[in-house]
C-alpha cells in the first residue's frame, strides 16, 4: 500500500469514526515509523488517531511514543493533555487521570473532552449509577450532545430504566428524526417495558424505522412480534385485532422473501431459512 | 456465606480437592464442557471487548446424567437487556435445536466490565427460563480478568440452580477435556485469523447472508481438534 492509500484509510476511519483499533495501529505505525517526512502537518493528527488506537491494543509503546511528540509539539494543549489522560486511563490509572482532567477544568470550565472523560471513568468503574448522574448534569448544560444522550440512553437501558432510556431516545429522534436506529431502538424499548399501549407505541416505532429503511430485520422483526402480540390480546377491538392480524401478516411475508433472497446459493444458508419459516410458524400458534 | 442483592450465594471457604464429599448424586452433577462451545465462547467475547456478550450453551447428548455442553450459540452483543430480540433468538435457536437434535442446557454471557463477573439480573432471568426446560442447566459467566495470553485457568464461573437460586458450582465437577489442547486451538485461531469467522445473532441480524450457526467456524475448530478424542 503505498503512502496515498494510507493516509486516505486513516482519514476515512477517522471520519466515519470507526474503532477498527488495529487496522488503524498497522497503518498507523508503518506510516508514521517509515513516512513520518512527507505527512506533512497531517502527522499530528495521525499520531492523535493511532495513539488512541494503540492504547486499545494495549500498546503503550506505541501509544507513549506518540503522546511525546505530541507534547513537543504542542506542550501547553489542553487536548494532548486529554490524551495523557486517555493513557493513565488505559493504564487503570483512574486517580490520576482525574486529576489531570480536573485540571484541564480548572483552566476551563467548559472543556466537554474532559467531562466526558471522567464519566467514562465512573463507567469503567462500574459506577454506572453516579455515571448516570453526571451524565445528566453535563446534559443540562449541553443538551443539543446527541453522543451524550445516545451514551445516556445506553446507561440507561443497562440499568433496566426503560422510561428514562426512552426519554433519551425521544430526545434523539426529535433531533434526528431520519435516523431508523433510533426508532427501531425506541420500538425496542417499548416492546421490552410491554403492556398493550406500549406494543401498539413498538409496532409504529418499528413501521417508521421501516419506512425510513425498509432493510433494517430488526424493526422488521420487532413490526412481527408487536403486531402478533396486540392482535392476540384479548383486549383489543376486532378491527385493531384484524389490522394487526394484516401488518404482522405483511412482516412474515417480508421476513420469508429476505431469508430466501439471502439464501439464495448458500448451504449453509438452508439452515436459517427453514428456522425462520419454522419460528414464524410456531409464533403464530402461540398467538392465537 | 454472603449474598449479593442478585440472588446468588457465593461460598468463601477454601476447598481441598480431595475433600469435598456430595451429598446426593445431584451435588455431583458434572457439567462437561466441549473445546468447539468454549473456543467460540471465548471467540465471541473477544471480538468485542468493550461490549457484554451472551450466548446459549447447547448439548447434542441425550437429557440425564452429567450435562455435556457439545456447542454454542452466541447471541447478542448489544442490548442484552431489551426483550424483542433476545425473544427471537431464543425462538429460532429452539426451532433450529429440534431440528438438529440439541437441547438448551445452559447459557453464558462476559460482562463489558472486566472486573466483575458476577451474573446480571438479565442473565438470572434467561437462565431462569431455561431452567424452566431443562432442570439441570447452567449459568456460565465469562470471567473477563482471566482472559490472557497464559492463564493457566479456565476463565469460567458456572453456577447452577440450588434451592430456589443460583449458586456457585463446584470448581472440581466442571470437565474440560484436554484443556492444554483447547488452549492451543484457541491461540491457532486467532494465529490463522480464522477468529474472525465468528458470527453471532446480533452480526446476522446485520447481514443476514451471515450464517449464526457458524458452521464455517465449526469445521475449522473440529479440523484442529485431536482426531484421537472425537469426544472433546
Amino acid at each position: 500500500m503505498n503512502i496515498e492509500k494510507m493516509r486516505d484509510k486513516l482519514r476515512k476511519w477517522r471520519e466515519e469514526n470507526f474503532r477498527n483499533s488495529e487496522q488503524i495501529v498497522d497503518v498507523g505505525e508503518e506510516l508514521i515509523n517509515e513516512h513520518a517526512s512527507k505527512l506533512g502537518d497531517d502527522i499530528w493528527i495521525i499520531y492523535e488517531q493511532v495513539m488512541i488506537a494503540a492504547l486499545d491494543c494495549s500498546r503503550d509503546d506505541l501509544a507513549w511514543s506518540c503522546l511525546q511528540e505530541l507534547k513537543r509539539q504542542f506542550p501547553d494543549s489542553h487536548r494532548v493533555k486529554r490524551l495523557a489522560g486517555m493513557r493513565l486511563e488505559a493504564l487503570e490509572r483512574y486517580e490520576d487521570a482525574n486529576k489531570l482532567y480536573d485540571s484541564i477544568l480548572q483552566d476551563d470550565p467548559t472543556n466537554t473532552a474532559a467531562r466526558k472523560r471522567k464519566i467514562s471513568i465512573l463507567r469503567a468503574q462500574g459506577k454506572s449509577s453516579e455515571a448516570i448522574r453526571e451524565l445528566n448534569e453535563y446534559l443540562e448544560q449541553f443538551v443539543g450532545d446527541q453522543e451524550a444522550w445516545h451514551e445516556l440512553s445506553e446507561l440507561y437501558i443497562n440499568e433496566h430504566d426503560y422510561a428514562k432510556a426512552a426519554f433519551c431516545l425521544e430526545e434523539l429522534m426529535m433531533t434526528n428524526p431520519h435516523n431508523h436506529l433510533y426508532c427501531e431502538q425506541y420500538g425496542e424499548v417499548k416492546y421490552t417495558q410491554g403492556g398493550l399501549e406500549n406494543l401498539e407505541l413498538a409496532r409504529k416505532y418499528f413501521a417508521q424505522a421501516l419506512k425510513l429503511n425498509n432493510r433494517n430485520m430488526r424493526a422488521l422483526f420487532g413490526l412481527y412480534m408487536s403486531a402478533s402480540h396486540v392482535a392476540a390480546s384479548p383486549k383489543v377491538s376486532a378491527k385493531v385485532k384484524k389490522d394487526n392480524v394484516k401488518y404482522a401478516a405483511w412482516a412474515a411475508s417480508q421476513i420469508s422473501r429476505a431469508y430466501q433472497m439471502a439464501g439464495r446459493g448458500k448451504k449453509e444458508n438452508k439452515c436459517s431459512v427453514k428456522a425462520v419459516e419454522e419460528m414464524l410458524e410456531s409464533m403464530q400458534i402461540t398467538m392465537s | 456465606m454472603h449474598e449479593d442483592d442478585s440472588g446468588v450465594t457465593k461460598k468463601r471457604t477454601l476447598q481441598l480437592p480431595s475433600m469435598s464429599v456430595p451429598l446426593s448424586s445431584h451435588e455431583m452433577g458434572e457439567v462437561e464442557l466441549s473445546c468447539l462451545a468454549y473456543a467460540k465462547m471465548y471467540l465471541h467475547a473477544s471480538q468485542f471487548p468493550r461490549c457484554s456478550v451472551n450466548g446459549l450453551l447447547l448439548s447434542s447428548s441425550a437429557a440425564g446424567g452429567a450435562v455435556c455442553i457439545t456447542d454454542c450459540v452466541p447471541l447478542l452483543h448489544t442490548h442484552l437487556s431489551l426483550a424483542p430480540i433476545t425473544q427471537l433468538a431464543l425462538t429460532q435457536v429452539d426451532v433450529w435445536c429440534s431440528q438438529t437434535q440439541q437441547r438448551i442446557v445452559g447459557y453464558y454471557q462476559a460482562n463489558a466490565c472486566a472486573s466483575d463477573s458476577s451474573p446480571t439480573p438479565c442473565a438470572l432471568k434467561i437462565a431462569e427460563k431455561i431452567f424452566e426446560q431443562c432442570n439441570n442447566a447452567v449459568l456460565l459467566m465469562i470471567d473477563g480478568e482471566k482472559m490472557f495470553p497464559g492463564c493457566r485457568v479456565p476463565p469460567i464461573v458456572m453456577y447452577e440452580r440450588k434451592d430456589a437460586r443460583w449458586a456457585l458450582k463446584d470448581k472440581h465437577t466442571i470437565m474440560l477435556r484436554q484443556w492444554e489442547e483447547t488452549c492451543s486451538i484457541v491461540n491457532q485461531l486467532f494465529s490463522s485469523g480464522d477468529q474472525a469467522l465468528l458470527v453471532d445473532f446480533d452480526s446476522h441480524l446485520d447481514d443476514i447472508t451471515k450464517d449464526w450457526t457458524n458452521q464455517k467456524l465449526n469445521a475449522k475448530i473440529m479440523e484442529l481438534v485431536s482426531p484421537a478424542n472425537g469426544n472433546v
